[in-house]
């Protein structure tokens, strides 16, 4: 851990050392902005080869098979008719749908399934215009006429070993991954020709959490200061800690949400034993889940039990318990100490 | 209210959209709705309300504090039904005749990288054709060129006169058109890099001229039969071959030299001028099939090869010459060019 932190340190001086001046503020992703006519600005993100080499792969079958299909009902019919007099049309029937497809497999289906082939489809990947619009036709024909290019150099087997026959050329798509690596779009040669990128298309997506399933997260939420006010950048790292937390074991998200909790334990003046964790998932209530307090309604009807007596607060000792208690509930007493003496100066903002 | 409750206010709607885009990834269009009783039209005009209804959300989730997830969720949903708002445009046949006998003759005529090609290949194919034929000079070239077999193999299927089948002809118009068409279609991906596609186009002129210089010697038992059989189609097929070299050279150039614009604009703006060099090659080298499938071996008289060749040189120099001679009235050509760019960007 430490180790780590050290490495990322030099890194990050070896990096200003080159660029004493200029940080750059861009967002290391692979996500593009792109801005409508309706000046919205979204996101994509990119697919880098590790999409597209499957994608390819998938469409390098689906060709075959394509060619295949079309060929297999013309063949049967020209068998059943006549094969003497039809045979020849046949070859030629061939040659044609094995030209079209293997030129033209690409650009017809980009342009007819609206940037997708067989491949893209399976693993989620579209081709658009960087500028965000759907490809055109024009784009389509060039990306793929020049995949030729990006495949290359091609490398034969027959320099493996001497039996193999030099038919065998595998194509190495050494200038295509180059030239993915060398554009911030991850674009091939064909890409750049075009003015084209492949964004990952997918549709997964999880509702945020709207309800809490731990207890003891809303009579906690009790204690924290009426008045304290969760800043934008703190509520967007509680809503991604919330959503990624169940993915950890309980001792990695103490570790995690330590080093936030922390000045904010200090500021609201709560105790720093507080399992942090537990105190991440009850900002996250505060900030989006619970409904605000209206007047006339009694702050009490949240259930304390989950507590089992505790109680989070510093300031809380068993002198303070003692003197000018007018309720018998010594939680609720305590509570509203908190929060009318002790906090009216605290105007506690967590940033 | 807090943030949860009004995203699930909202979430409807969102489910909406996204069946909306489903329906529309599907079919391609809207459809009418039988169950719900909505026409086409007002599905559209339906999709355009939601579509415009999370534009807002994504435009507000950062005032509304939406969690990363969501957001990025909206990211997602505005992205894909941006994507089915402006669909693809497709390949309209009409577009394709503008390019075809508008743009790419004049491309044609004023592009330096044809005119390169052009005096590579024919300059590289007549030398070759003349050390070949010189027997007595230069010993041997046309066999360590195109190589003793090969030479054997059209010696062979020209000793007898030409005289194919209907089967032949349509056989070999599809073998043809796979075959030659590839090639140039190979030589203009190639071209992006230059230098392979100069390789290709090189050596395509060299074994080619290898052969003819080796067939019109006097010696030669085919040599006729040979000149018979590539006279009609030779236009088409070698002007073809010189254009798509000159359309990949021209995409080439693009990558290296920017002429003052960035890379990447650079490229885009020279792959868009070559796309209707490259269309008109496409078309003369299925023209070049299709003689050579069906004219080329058959057994009409020389005369009629002759014509054919002298015809089909008579369309390509109207095709290049009259339809590409730029117009007076279009002096400004970079400025189109720039307003290309700036459609692109």
């Amino acid at each position: 851990m430490a180790g780590q932190r050290v490495c990322r340190q030099q890194l990050v001086l070896t990096q200003l050392d080159a660029t004493p001046f200029m940080v750059a503020n861009r967002p290391l992703d692979t996500t593009i902005e792109v801005i409508t006519p309706e000046n919205i600005a979204f996101d994509y993100q990119l697919a880098g080869p590790f999409r597209r080499l499957p994608a390819y792969l998938i469409d390098f079958v689906a060709r075959w098979a394509l060619i295949f299909l079309i060929l297999l009902p013309l063949y049967l019919s020209g068998f059943f008719l006549n094969f003497f007099s039809l045979g020849p049309f046949l070859i030629a029937a061939t040659f044609l749908v094995y030209f079209v497809i293997s030129w033209f497999y690409g650009t017809l289906m980009e342009t007819y399934f609206n940037g997708r082939t067989i491949g893209k489809w399976v693993t989620g990947t579209r081709v658009i215009e960087v500028n965000g619009r759907p490809v055109t036709g024009r784009g389509a024909l060039l990306r793929n006429l020049l995949r030729i290019a990006d495949l290359a150099p091609m490398y034969a087997i027959s320099n493996l070993s001497e039996g193999a026959p030099p038919l065998y050329m595998i194509p190495t798509g050494l200038v295509g991954l180059s030239s993915m690596m060398l554009t911030r779009r991850m674009q091939r040669l064909g890409d750049l020709a075009a003015g084209t990128m492949v964004v990952v298309d997918e549709k997964r997506w999880r509702i945020p959490i709207d309800e809490v399933d731990d207890q003891r997260v809303p009579a906690l939420a009790t204690y924290l200061p009426a008045d304290l006010r969760i800043s934008r950048s703190m509520a967007r790292a509680l809503a991604a800690y919330v959503e990624r937390r169940t993915e950890m074991t309980p001792a990695r998200r103490r570790e995690i949400a330590k080093h936030l909790i922390d000045p904010v334990l200090d500021q609201i003046g709560f105790r720093p034993e507080i399992d942090p964790d537990l105190m991440m998932y009850t900002l996250y209530y505060h900030a989006f889940l619970k409904t605000e307090i209206r007047t006339g309604e009694n702050p009490h009807d949240v259930d304390l039990t989950p507590l089992r007596g505790f109680s989070p607060l510093r300031q809380f000792t068993a002198a303070d318990a003692g003197k000018g208690d007018v309720r018998d509930d010594d939680l609720g007493h305590s509570r509203d100490s908190h929060t009318s003496d002790s906090h009216a100066s605290n105007q506690a903002e967590v940033v | 209210m807090r943030i949860a409750q009004r995203m699930k206010d909202r979430q409807p709607q969102w489910e909406e959209l996204e069946r909306l885009c489903d329906e529309l990834e599907m079919a391609g269009k809207a459809r009418r709705n039988a169950d719900r009783n909505v026409s086409a039209a007002e599905q559209i005009q339906r999709f355009a309300f939601l579509y415009r209804s999370a534009c807002a959300d994504l435009a507000l989730a950062d005032a509304h504090q939406m969690p990363p997830a969501t957001v990025t969720y909206l990211h997602r949903l505005v992205a894909r039904s941006h994507n089915q708002l402006y669909r693809t445009h497709r390949i309209e046949l009409s577009g394709w005749i503008q390019i075809l006998f508008v743009e790419a003759p004049k491309r044609i005529f004023s592009d330096p990288c044809v005119r390169v090609s052009a005096i590579v290949f024919f300059g590289l194919f007549c030398l070759s054709m003349y050390l070949a034929f010189q027997e007595q000079t230069f010993p041997g070239y046309a066999e360590m060129i195109a190589g003793q077999e090969a030479l054997q193999q059209a010696d062979d299927s020209f000793d007898q006169p030409l005289n194919a089948s209907f089967d032949h002809y349509v056989t070999m118009s599809g073998f043809y058109i796979q075959h030659n068409t590839g090639i140039g279609l190979r030589c203009f991906a190639w071209g992006i890099l230059m230098i392979p596609c100069l390789y290709v186009l090189a050596s395509n002129a060299i074994q080619l001229g290898a052969v003819f210089g080796y067939m019109a010697r006097s010696d030669s038992a085919a040599g006729d039969h040979f000149f018979e059989f590539v006279t009609a189609h030779g236009p088409f097929e070698l002007t073809a071959i010189a254009l798509s070299a000159g359309a990949g050279l021209r995409l080439g150039m693009g990558l290296f030299y920017t002429g003052g614009l960035t890379r990447m604009d650079s490229i885009r703006m020279n792959a868009s001028r070559a796309v209707p060099i490259m269309a008109a090659s496409a078309m003369l080298f299925v023209l070049a099939a299709f003689t050579e499938g069906f004219l080329s071996p058959s057994p009409a008289p020389y005369i009629v090869k002759a014509y054919w060749a002298i015809f089909s040189s008579g369309l390509i120099s109207f095709y290049f010459v009259i339809l590409g001679f730029p117009k007076l009235e279009t002096p400004s050509a970079p400025r189109e060019d720039m307003s290309e760019i700036w459609d692109a960007t």
